[in-house]
Protein backbone atom coordinates (compact mmCIF):
# COMPACT_ATOMS: atom_id res chain seq x y z
CA UNK A 1 0.00 0.00 0.00
CA UNK A 2 1.03 2.98 -0.88
CA UNK A 3 1.18 5.80 1.87
CA UNK A 4 -0.86 8.67 1.24
CA UNK A 5 -1.05 12.07 2.67
CA UNK A 6 -3.85 12.49 4.60
CA UNK A 7 -5.64 15.44 6.75
CA UNK A 8 -5.08 14.31 10.19
CA UNK A 9 -8.90 14.30 10.78
CA UNK A 10 -8.82 10.90 8.61
CA UNK A 11 -6.92 7.47 8.48
CA UNK A 12 -7.28 4.95 5.31
CA UNK A 13 -9.60 2.29 4.52
CA UNK A 14 -8.14 -0.63 3.27
CA UNK A 15 -7.69 -0.07 -0.76
CA UNK A 16 -10.48 -1.12 -2.85
CA UNK A 17 -8.96 -4.10 -3.90
CA UNK A 18 -9.24 -5.83 -0.59
CA UNK A 19 -12.90 -6.17 -0.97
CA UNK A 20 -12.85 -8.07 -4.41
CA UNK A 21 -9.82 -9.76 -4.67
CA UNK A 22 -9.73 -13.60 -4.91
CA UNK A 23 -6.43 -14.37 -4.02
CA UNK A 24 -6.50 -11.35 -1.01
CA UNK A 25 -9.78 -13.66 -0.42
CA UNK A 26 -8.18 -17.37 -0.86
CA UNK A 27 -5.57 -15.19 2.14
CA UNK A 28 -8.68 -14.74 4.25
CA UNK A 29 -10.29 -18.14 3.60
CA UNK A 30 -6.75 -19.96 5.00
CA UNK A 31 -5.72 -17.65 7.27
CA UNK A 32 -8.52 -16.28 9.51
CA UNK A 33 -11.59 -18.46 9.07
CA UNK A 34 -9.82 -21.62 8.89
CA UNK A 35 -7.47 -20.57 11.69
CA UNK A 36 -9.97 -19.30 14.16
CA UNK A 37 -12.37 -20.08 16.00
CA UNK A 38 -15.43 -19.89 13.80
CA UNK A 39 -19.11 -19.97 15.07
CA UNK A 40 -21.16 -22.36 13.08
CA UNK A 41 -24.41 -23.15 14.45
CA UNK A 42 -26.93 -22.92 17.79
CA UNK A 43 -26.69 -25.92 19.45
CA UNK A 44 -30.79 -26.26 19.48
CA UNK A 45 -30.36 -26.42 15.52
CA UNK A 46 -28.82 -30.08 16.71
CA UNK A 47 -31.69 -31.30 18.88
CA UNK A 48 -30.79 -34.78 19.12
CA UNK A 49 -28.29 -37.39 18.02
CA UNK A 50 -28.13 -38.14 14.16
CA UNK A 51 -29.30 -34.60 13.69
CA UNK A 52 -26.85 -32.06 11.44
CA UNK A 53 -25.61 -29.15 9.60
CA UNK A 54 -23.68 -28.16 6.74
CA UNK A 55 -21.49 -25.55 6.62
CA UNK A 56 -18.95 -23.57 5.14
CA UNK A 57 -15.80 -22.36 6.89
CA UNK A 58 -13.40 -21.46 4.55
CA UNK A 59 -12.42 -23.28 1.89
CA UNK A 60 -14.57 -26.91 3.46
CA UNK A 61 -17.41 -27.87 3.88
CA UNK A 62 -17.99 -28.86 7.79
CA UNK A 63 -20.59 -31.22 9.08
CA UNK A 64 -21.68 -30.26 12.41
CA UNK A 65 -23.86 -33.25 14.00
CA UNK A 66 -25.06 -34.74 17.78
CA UNK A 67 -23.40 -37.45 18.83
CA UNK A 68 -25.42 -40.96 20.41
CA UNK A 69 -23.16 -39.42 24.03
CA UNK A 70 -24.78 -35.92 23.10
CA UNK A 71 -21.78 -34.59 22.47
CA UNK A 72 -21.25 -32.14 19.81
CA UNK A 73 -18.74 -33.73 16.65
CA UNK A 74 -17.77 -31.74 13.75
CA UNK A 75 -15.81 -33.46 10.70
CA UNK A 76 -14.93 -32.09 7.16
CA UNK A 77 -17.95 -33.12 4.78
CA UNK A 78 -15.60 -35.40 2.77
CA UNK A 79 -15.87 -39.58 2.05
CA UNK A 80 -12.13 -40.63 3.15
CA UNK A 81 -12.67 -43.21 0.20
CA UNK A 82 -12.88 -41.13 -2.95
CA UNK A 83 -14.33 -38.02 -1.89
CA UNK A 84 -17.62 -37.60 -2.25
CA UNK A 85 -19.65 -35.06 -0.15
CA UNK A 86 -21.16 -37.23 2.21
CA UNK A 87 -23.91 -34.43 3.03
CA UNK A 88 -24.98 -31.75 0.70
CA UNK A 89 -28.18 -30.08 2.70
CA UNK A 90 -27.81 -27.42 4.69
CA UNK A 91 -29.82 -29.60 7.68
CA UNK A 92 -31.40 -32.58 8.26
CA UNK A 93 -31.08 -35.83 10.45
CA UNK A 94 -29.62 -39.68 9.93
CA UNK A 95 -30.54 -42.15 12.07
CA UNK A 96 -27.42 -43.95 13.02
CA UNK A 97 -25.01 -43.48 10.71
CA UNK A 98 -23.37 -40.87 7.82
CA UNK A 99 -23.46 -43.27 4.61
CA UNK A 100 -21.68 -41.62 1.69
CA UNK A 101 -23.96 -42.18 -1.35
CA UNK A 102 -21.19 -43.19 -3.52
CA UNK A 103 -19.71 -46.27 -2.34
CA UNK A 104 -21.52 -46.90 0.99
CA UNK A 105 -18.85 -46.05 3.32
CA UNK A 106 -20.23 -45.60 6.09
CA UNK A 107 -19.24 -43.78 9.42
CA UNK A 108 -20.77 -43.41 13.20
CA UNK A 109 -21.88 -40.14 14.72
CA UNK A 110 -18.49 -40.42 16.55
CA UNK A 111 -17.20 -40.02 12.60
CA UNK A 112 -15.39 -43.64 12.53
CA UNK A 113 -15.78 -46.04 9.44
CA UNK A 114 -18.34 -48.22 10.66
CA UNK A 115 -19.07 -50.30 7.52
CA UNK A 116 -18.24 -50.29 3.84
CA UNK A 117 -18.90 -53.00 0.99
CA UNK A 118 -16.29 -55.84 1.71
CA UNK A 119 -14.39 -54.34 4.88
CA UNK A 120 -14.47 -57.30 6.40
CA UNK A 121 -11.71 -58.11 3.71
CA UNK A 122 -9.58 -55.11 4.71
CA UNK A 123 -8.72 -55.60 8.33
CA UNK A 124 -5.62 -53.64 7.53
CA UNK A 125 -8.29 -50.25 7.35
CA UNK A 126 -7.93 -48.43 10.64
CA UNK A 127 -11.20 -47.36 11.31
CA UNK A 128 -10.65 -44.48 12.71
CA UNK A 129 -7.78 -43.41 10.96
CA UNK A 130 -10.10 -44.23 7.90
CA UNK A 131 -13.17 -42.16 9.54
CA UNK A 132 -14.70 -38.93 8.72
CA UNK A 133 -11.37 -36.48 9.50
CA UNK A 134 -12.56 -34.42 12.98
CA UNK A 135 -12.39 -30.86 13.81
CA UNK A 136 -12.19 -29.42 17.06
CA UNK A 137 -15.26 -27.91 18.73
CA UNK A 138 -16.77 -25.40 21.54
CA UNK A 139 -19.95 -25.23 23.07
CA UNK A 140 -20.20 -21.61 24.55
CA UNK A 141 -23.33 -19.24 24.88
CA UNK A 142 -25.43 -22.03 23.23
CA UNK A 143 -23.69 -21.54 20.03
CA UNK A 144 -21.21 -24.41 18.29
CA UNK A 145 -18.22 -23.30 17.31
CA UNK A 146 -15.10 -25.17 15.35
CA UNK A 147 -12.00 -24.58 14.59
CA UNK A 148 -10.04 -26.21 11.60
CA UNK A 149 -6.71 -25.45 12.72
CA UNK A 150 -5.00 -28.74 13.62
CA UNK A 151 -3.79 -26.68 16.76
CA UNK A 152 -6.41 -24.47 17.39
CA UNK A 153 -5.43 -20.68 19.09
CA UNK A 154 -6.88 -20.33 22.72
CA UNK A 155 -10.81 -19.78 22.68
CA UNK A 156 -10.68 -17.97 26.09
CA UNK A 157 -8.27 -15.70 24.89
CA UNK A 158 -10.01 -15.19 21.00
CA UNK A 159 -13.70 -15.67 22.00
CA UNK A 160 -14.34 -15.19 25.52
CA UNK A 161 -11.69 -12.52 25.66
CA UNK A 162 -13.30 -10.56 23.11
CA UNK A 163 -16.46 -10.35 24.55
CA UNK A 164 -14.97 -9.53 28.21
CA UNK A 165 -12.90 -6.93 26.28
CA UNK A 166 -16.17 -4.63 24.79
CA UNK A 167 -18.17 -5.07 27.58
CA UNK A 168 -15.24 -4.26 30.22
CA UNK A 169 -16.44 -6.76 32.57
CA UNK A 170 -16.14 -10.77 31.82
CA UNK A 171 -19.62 -11.69 33.88
CA UNK A 172 -21.72 -9.20 31.75
CA UNK A 173 -22.72 -11.22 29.21
CA UNK A 174 -23.23 -14.00 31.78
CA UNK A 175 -25.97 -12.25 32.87
CA UNK A 176 -27.96 -12.59 29.54
CA UNK A 177 -28.01 -16.61 30.28
CA UNK A 178 -27.25 -16.81 26.45
CA UNK A 179 -27.16 -20.56 26.59
CA UNK A 180 -30.85 -20.71 28.02
CA UNK A 181 -32.53 -18.38 25.72
CA UNK A 182 -34.78 -20.02 23.08
CA UNK A 183 -34.36 -19.07 19.10
CA UNK A 184 -37.95 -16.99 18.66
CA UNK A 185 -36.52 -16.35 15.25
CA UNK A 186 -34.09 -17.12 12.61
CA UNK A 187 -33.37 -14.98 9.23
CA UNK A 188 -30.98 -15.36 7.05
CA UNK A 189 -29.24 -13.31 4.83
CA UNK A 190 -27.57 -13.66 1.10
CA UNK A 191 -25.78 -10.28 1.14
CA UNK A 192 -23.55 -9.28 -1.93
CA UNK A 193 -20.79 -7.68 -0.23
CA UNK A 194 -17.42 -8.38 1.37
CA UNK A 195 -17.65 -9.88 4.72
CA UNK A 196 -15.48 -6.71 5.81
CA UNK A 197 -17.79 -4.00 4.64
CA UNK A 198 -20.29 -5.72 6.69
CA UNK A 199 -17.79 -5.89 10.22
CA UNK A 200 -16.89 -1.91 9.27
CA UNK A 201 -20.60 -1.41 9.34
CA UNK A 202 -21.57 -3.13 12.31
CA UNK A 203 -18.71 -1.19 14.44
CA UNK A 204 -19.49 2.21 13.36
CA UNK A 205 -22.82 4.23 14.27
CA UNK A 206 -21.32 7.54 11.92
CA UNK A 207 -24.05 5.94 9.31
CA UNK A 208 -26.73 5.43 12.36
CA UNK A 209 -28.86 8.61 11.61
CA UNK A 210 -28.58 8.54 8.61
CA UNK A 211 -30.54 5.02 7.21
CA UNK A 212 -31.48 4.02 10.28
CA UNK A 213 -34.23 5.88 11.85
CA UNK A 214 -36.60 2.66 13.83
CA UNK A 215 -33.15 2.64 15.67
CA UNK A 216 -31.86 5.84 16.47
CA UNK A 217 -35.81 6.73 17.34
CA UNK A 218 -34.66 3.95 20.11
CA UNK A 219 -31.79 5.26 20.99
CA UNK A 220 -31.48 8.75 20.61
CA UNK A 221 -27.65 9.02 21.08
CA UNK A 222 -26.74 6.84 17.64
CA UNK A 223 -28.04 9.89 16.32
CA UNK A 224 -24.79 12.11 17.20
CA UNK A 225 -22.18 10.10 15.16
CA UNK A 226 -20.56 9.38 17.45
CA UNK A 227 -21.66 6.36 18.87
CA UNK A 228 -19.04 3.28 18.06
CA UNK A 229 -17.42 -0.03 19.13
CA UNK A 230 -14.74 1.87 20.61
CA UNK A 231 -16.34 2.48 24.47
CA UNK A 232 -15.82 -0.02 26.36
CA UNK A 233 -19.02 -0.93 28.46
CA UNK A 234 -20.77 1.63 27.21
CA UNK A 235 -24.66 0.60 26.54
CA UNK A 236 -26.89 3.09 24.54
CA UNK A 237 -29.74 4.17 26.64
CA UNK A 238 -32.88 4.05 25.46
CA UNK A 239 -34.69 6.85 24.85
CA UNK A 240 -36.94 8.60 27.85
CA UNK A 241 -40.28 8.05 25.75
CA UNK A 242 -39.59 4.26 24.56
CA UNK A 243 -40.76 1.30 26.58
CA UNK A 244 -39.03 -1.36 25.18
CA UNK A 245 -36.36 -2.32 22.22
CA UNK A 246 -39.12 -2.74 19.81
CA UNK A 247 -39.68 -1.26 15.97
CA UNK A 248 -42.22 1.60 17.56
CA UNK A 249 -40.49 1.90 21.05
CA UNK A 250 -43.40 -0.24 22.37
CA UNK A 251 -42.91 -2.03 25.35
CA UNK A 252 -41.00 -5.50 24.67
CA UNK A 253 -41.36 -9.16 26.37
CA UNK A 254 -40.36 -10.15 29.73
CA UNK A 255 -36.77 -8.90 30.41
CA UNK A 256 -34.09 -11.64 30.99
CA UNK A 257 -33.95 -12.35 35.05
CA UNK A 258 -30.11 -11.54 34.99
CA UNK A 259 -29.98 -8.45 33.72
CA UNK A 260 -28.98 -5.75 35.95
CA UNK A 261 -30.33 -2.33 36.61
CA UNK A 262 -26.96 -0.77 35.33
CA UNK A 263 -27.75 -3.35 32.07
CA UNK A 264 -31.68 -2.15 31.74
CA UNK A 265 -33.11 0.20 29.03
CA UNK A 266 -29.32 -0.26 27.30
CA UNK A 267 -28.09 -1.66 24.29
CA UNK A 268 -24.73 -3.40 24.09
CA UNK A 269 -22.85 -4.17 20.53
CA UNK A 270 -20.06 -6.83 20.31
CA UNK A 271 -18.01 -8.12 17.22
CA UNK A 272 -15.84 -11.13 17.84
CA UNK A 273 -13.65 -11.23 15.02
CA UNK A 274 -14.06 -12.77 12.42
CA UNK A 275 -17.60 -13.33 12.21
CA UNK A 276 -20.12 -12.54 14.95
CA UNK A 277 -21.93 -9.98 16.19
CA UNK A 278 -24.07 -9.43 19.14
CA UNK A 279 -26.26 -7.84 20.33
CA UNK A 280 -27.51 -7.03 23.92
CA UNK A 281 -30.87 -5.68 25.33
CA UNK A 282 -32.87 -6.13 28.37
CA UNK A 283 -35.52 -9.20 27.01
CA UNK A 284 -33.39 -10.44 24.14
CA UNK A 285 -30.07 -11.12 22.33
CA UNK A 286 -29.52 -10.80 18.42
CA UNK A 287 -26.85 -13.26 17.55
CA UNK A 288 -25.17 -12.42 13.60
CA UNK A 289 -22.97 -15.20 11.97
CA UNK A 290 -21.61 -14.53 8.94
CA UNK A 291 -20.16 -17.04 6.37
CA UNK A 292 -18.05 -15.47 3.80
CA UNK A 293 -18.91 -17.49 0.69
CA UNK A 294 -16.52 -15.57 -2.20
CA UNK A 295 -15.26 -12.12 -2.29
CA UNK A 296 -18.20 -10.41 -3.21
CA UNK A 297 -20.72 -12.71 -1.00
CA UNK A 298 -21.56 -13.54 2.93
CA UNK A 299 -24.77 -15.43 4.01
CA UNK A 300 -25.70 -13.83 7.54
CA UNK A 301 -27.55 -15.52 9.45
CA UNK A 302 -29.13 -14.33 12.48
CA UNK A 303 -31.09 -15.30 15.55
CA UNK A 304 -33.38 -13.08 18.00
CA UNK A 305 -33.10 -15.17 21.15
CA UNK A 306 -35.68 -14.53 23.88
CA UNK A 307 -36.74 -16.44 26.97
CA UNK A 308 -37.71 -19.90 26.26
CA UNK A 309 -40.62 -19.28 28.56
CA UNK A 310 -41.91 -16.27 25.84
CA UNK A 311 -41.21 -17.85 23.22
CA UNK A 312 -43.26 -20.90 24.22
CA UNK A 313 -46.13 -19.32 25.06
CA UNK A 314 -46.32 -18.22 21.42
CA UNK A 315 -45.57 -14.62 22.44
CA UNK A 316 -45.65 -11.81 19.33
CA UNK A 317 -42.46 -11.49 18.73
CA UNK A 318 -42.55 -9.25 15.69
CA UNK A 319 -42.21 -6.22 16.81
CA UNK A 320 -39.29 -7.19 18.61
CA UNK A 321 -37.86 -8.84 15.54
CA UNK A 322 -38.59 -6.18 13.20
CA UNK A 323 -36.52 -3.66 14.50
CA UNK A 324 -33.52 -4.98 14.02
CA UNK A 325 -34.52 -6.96 11.02
CA UNK A 326 -35.14 -3.26 9.65
CA UNK A 327 -31.63 -2.41 10.79
CA UNK A 328 -29.58 -5.10 8.99
CA UNK A 329 -31.98 -4.52 6.02
CA UNK A 330 -30.58 -1.05 5.95
CA UNK A 331 -26.87 -2.03 6.53
CA UNK A 332 -26.74 -4.83 3.77
CA UNK A 333 -28.03 -2.63 1.41
CA UNK A 334 -25.19 -0.01 2.36
CA UNK A 335 -23.11 -2.78 2.22
CA UNK A 336 -24.39 -3.91 -1.26
CA UNK A 337 -24.02 -0.55 -2.62
CA UNK A 338 -20.84 0.17 -1.45
CA UNK A 339 -19.51 -3.66 -2.92
CA UNK A 340 -19.73 -2.45 -6.86
CA UNK A 341 -17.78 0.52 -6.19
CA UNK A 342 -14.92 -1.39 -4.76
CA UNK A 343 -13.05 -2.00 -7.39
CA UNK A 344 -13.52 1.67 -9.21
CA UNK A 345 -10.54 3.70 -10.17
CA UNK A 346 -12.08 6.17 -7.34
CA UNK A 347 -11.31 3.51 -4.73
CA UNK A 348 -8.30 1.96 -5.82
CA UNK A 349 -6.03 3.27 -3.11
CA UNK A 350 -9.23 3.36 -0.54
CA UNK A 351 -11.35 5.74 1.59
CA UNK A 352 -10.95 7.56 4.96
CA UNK A 353 -11.96 6.62 8.13
CA UNK A 354 -13.66 9.96 10.20
CA UNK A 355 -12.60 9.94 13.91
CA UNK A 356 -15.50 8.12 14.90
CA UNK A 357 -14.61 5.26 12.69
CA UNK A 358 -10.69 5.55 13.29
CA UNK A 359 -10.99 2.54 15.46
CA UNK A 360 -12.07 0.06 12.13
CA UNK A 361 -8.42 0.85 11.69
CA UNK A 362 -7.18 -1.19 14.13
CA UNK A 363 -9.70 -3.99 12.83
CA UNK A 364 -7.73 -3.44 9.00
CA UNK A 365 -4.41 -3.82 10.75
CA UNK A 366 -5.72 -6.73 12.48
CA UNK A 367 -6.56 -8.52 9.06
CA UNK A 368 -3.53 -7.31 7.04
CA UNK A 369 -1.53 -8.83 9.99
CA UNK A 370 -3.44 -12.28 10.10
CA UNK A 371 -3.05 -11.67 6.49
CA UNK A 372 0.86 -11.96 7.01
CA UNK A 373 1.29 -14.10 9.15
CA UNK A 374 2.94 -17.18 8.03
CA UNK A 375 3.54 -16.23 4.48
CA UNK A 376 7.06 -16.06 2.68
CA UNK B 1 -19.59 -76.89 19.08
CA UNK B 2 -17.27 -73.93 18.94
CA UNK B 3 -16.70 -71.56 21.95
CA UNK B 4 -17.55 -67.82 20.81
CA UNK B 5 -16.40 -65.74 24.43
CA UNK B 6 -17.69 -65.88 28.10
CA UNK B 7 -20.89 -64.44 28.54
CA UNK B 8 -19.81 -61.51 30.41
CA UNK B 9 -18.15 -60.26 27.70
CA UNK B 10 -21.19 -60.06 25.49
CA UNK B 11 -23.98 -57.95 27.50
CA UNK B 12 -27.35 -57.41 26.37
CA UNK B 13 -27.31 -55.26 22.99
CA UNK B 14 -24.02 -56.11 22.07
CA UNK B 15 -22.63 -58.36 18.92
CA UNK B 16 -19.58 -60.40 19.06
CA UNK B 17 -18.29 -61.51 14.70
CA UNK B 18 -16.62 -64.76 15.51
CA UNK B 19 -13.99 -65.45 13.23
CA UNK B 20 -14.27 -68.67 11.38
CA UNK B 21 -15.41 -69.55 6.76
CA UNK B 22 -17.89 -67.89 6.61
CA UNK B 23 -17.81 -65.81 10.09
CA UNK B 24 -20.82 -66.02 12.18
CA UNK B 25 -22.04 -63.02 14.29
CA UNK B 26 -23.59 -64.02 17.95
CA UNK B 27 -26.24 -61.37 18.98
CA UNK B 28 -27.49 -60.81 22.93
CA UNK B 29 -31.05 -58.55 22.23
CA UNK B 30 -32.37 -56.25 24.78
CA UNK B 31 -34.23 -58.94 25.80
CA UNK B 32 -31.28 -61.15 27.03
CA UNK B 33 -32.11 -63.86 24.09
CA UNK B 34 -28.93 -65.06 22.36
CA UNK B 35 -29.06 -65.97 18.36
CA UNK B 36 -26.08 -66.92 16.03
CA UNK B 37 -26.12 -66.06 12.19
CA UNK B 38 -24.20 -65.93 9.21
CA UNK B 39 -22.08 -62.70 9.90
CA UNK B 40 -22.44 -61.54 6.14
CA UNK B 41 -25.45 -59.97 4.51
CA UNK B 42 -26.82 -61.93 1.63
CA UNK B 43 -27.24 -58.99 -0.18
CA UNK B 44 -23.33 -57.52 -0.23
CA UNK B 45 -20.36 -58.25 1.36
CA UNK B 46 -21.12 -56.56 5.18
CA UNK B 47 -20.76 -57.61 8.57
CA UNK B 48 -24.22 -57.57 10.34
CA UNK B 49 -21.93 -57.64 13.69
CA UNK B 50 -21.06 -54.17 12.95
CA UNK B 51 -25.10 -53.12 12.02
CA UNK B 52 -28.18 -52.18 14.24
CA UNK B 53 -29.83 -54.42 16.71
CA UNK B 54 -33.36 -53.75 17.57
CA UNK B 55 -35.01 -56.33 18.96
CA UNK B 56 -34.43 -59.66 17.41
CA UNK B 57 -33.95 -57.95 14.40
CA UNK B 58 -30.32 -56.78 12.99
CA UNK B 59 -30.10 -54.29 10.15
CA UNK B 60 -27.27 -54.30 7.76
CA UNK B 61 -25.50 -51.53 8.31
CA UNK B 62 -24.87 -50.73 4.57
CA UNK B 63 -27.77 -50.80 3.09
CA UNK B 64 -30.21 -51.03 5.78
CA UNK B 65 -31.07 -54.77 5.09
CA UNK B 66 -33.19 -56.16 7.64
CA UNK B 67 -32.80 -60.06 9.12
CA UNK B 68 -35.00 -61.70 12.00
CA UNK B 69 -32.57 -63.36 14.18
CA UNK B 70 -35.19 -66.23 15.03
CA UNK B 71 -35.23 -67.67 11.53
CA UNK B 72 -32.39 -65.79 9.15
CA UNK B 73 -35.15 -64.25 6.87
CA UNK B 74 -35.21 -61.06 5.70
CA UNK B 75 -38.06 -58.35 6.49
CA UNK B 76 -36.74 -55.60 4.78
CA UNK B 77 -35.28 -55.52 1.01
CA UNK B 78 -32.75 -55.32 -0.31
CA UNK B 79 -31.77 -58.60 0.86
CA UNK B 80 -33.86 -61.39 -0.49
CA UNK B 81 -32.07 -64.41 0.80
CA UNK B 82 -32.12 -65.39 4.44
CA UNK B 83 -29.30 -66.13 6.57
CA UNK B 84 -28.04 -69.64 7.81
CA UNK B 85 -29.19 -69.76 11.65
CA UNK B 86 -26.72 -71.51 14.11
CA UNK B 87 -27.85 -73.18 17.33
CA UNK B 88 -26.09 -71.72 20.23
CA UNK B 89 -25.65 -72.94 23.81
CA UNK B 90 -24.53 -70.91 27.07
CA UNK B 91 -22.89 -73.43 29.26
CA UNK B 92 -20.63 -72.48 32.46
CA UNK B 93 -21.18 -68.43 31.73
CA UNK B 94 -19.20 -69.10 28.02
CA UNK B 95 -21.31 -68.57 24.89
CA UNK B 96 -20.68 -71.86 22.12
CA UNK B 97 -22.08 -71.68 18.78
CA UNK B 98 -23.27 -75.07 16.64
CA UNK B 99 -22.43 -74.44 13.22
CA UNK B 100 -25.35 -75.06 10.34
CA UNK B 101 -24.18 -77.65 7.93
CA UNK B 102 -26.56 -75.61 5.41
CA UNK B 103 -24.76 -74.34 2.43
CA UNK B 104 -24.44 -70.46 3.62
CA UNK B 105 -26.11 -67.82 1.27
CA UNK B 106 -23.19 -65.67 0.50
CA UNK B 107 -23.61 -62.95 -1.79
CA UNK B 108 -22.36 -62.46 -4.98
CA UNK B 109 -18.13 -62.36 -4.80
CA UNK B 110 -18.07 -63.76 -1.82
CA UNK B 111 -17.19 -67.83 -1.72
CA UNK B 112 -16.43 -69.63 1.61
CA UNK B 113 -12.75 -70.33 1.58
CA UNK B 114 -12.07 -67.20 1.04
CA UNK B 115 -11.99 -65.61 3.80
Amino acid sequence: MTARSLPPSVIATLPGGHYTDENIFALEQTRIFESMWFCVARASDLGKPGAFRTVQVGRESVLVTRARDDSIRAFLNVCRHRGARIRTEESGEVKRAFQCPYHAWTYDLEGKLIAAPNLTKMPDLDRVEYGLVNVAVREWMGYVWVCLADEPPSFEVDVIGEATVRLGDERAIESYDIANLAVGRRIVYDVRANWKLIVENFMECYHCATIHPELTEVLPEFADGYAAQSFVGHGAEFGEEIRGFTVDGSAGVDRIPGVGEEQDRRYYAITIKPQVFVNLVPDHVIWHRMFPLAADRTIVECDWLFLKDVVDAGTDLGPSVELFHRVNEQDFAACERCQPAMSSRAYAQGGVLVPSEHHIGAFHDWVINRLGAGSG
Amino acid sequence: MIPVCPLANLPRGEAHRLDVDPPIAVFHTEDGEIYAVDDTCTHQDASLSDGWLEGCEIECPLHASSFDLRTGRPSSPPAKLPLRTHRVVVSDDTVYVVPSEEPPNLPPGVRAGTV
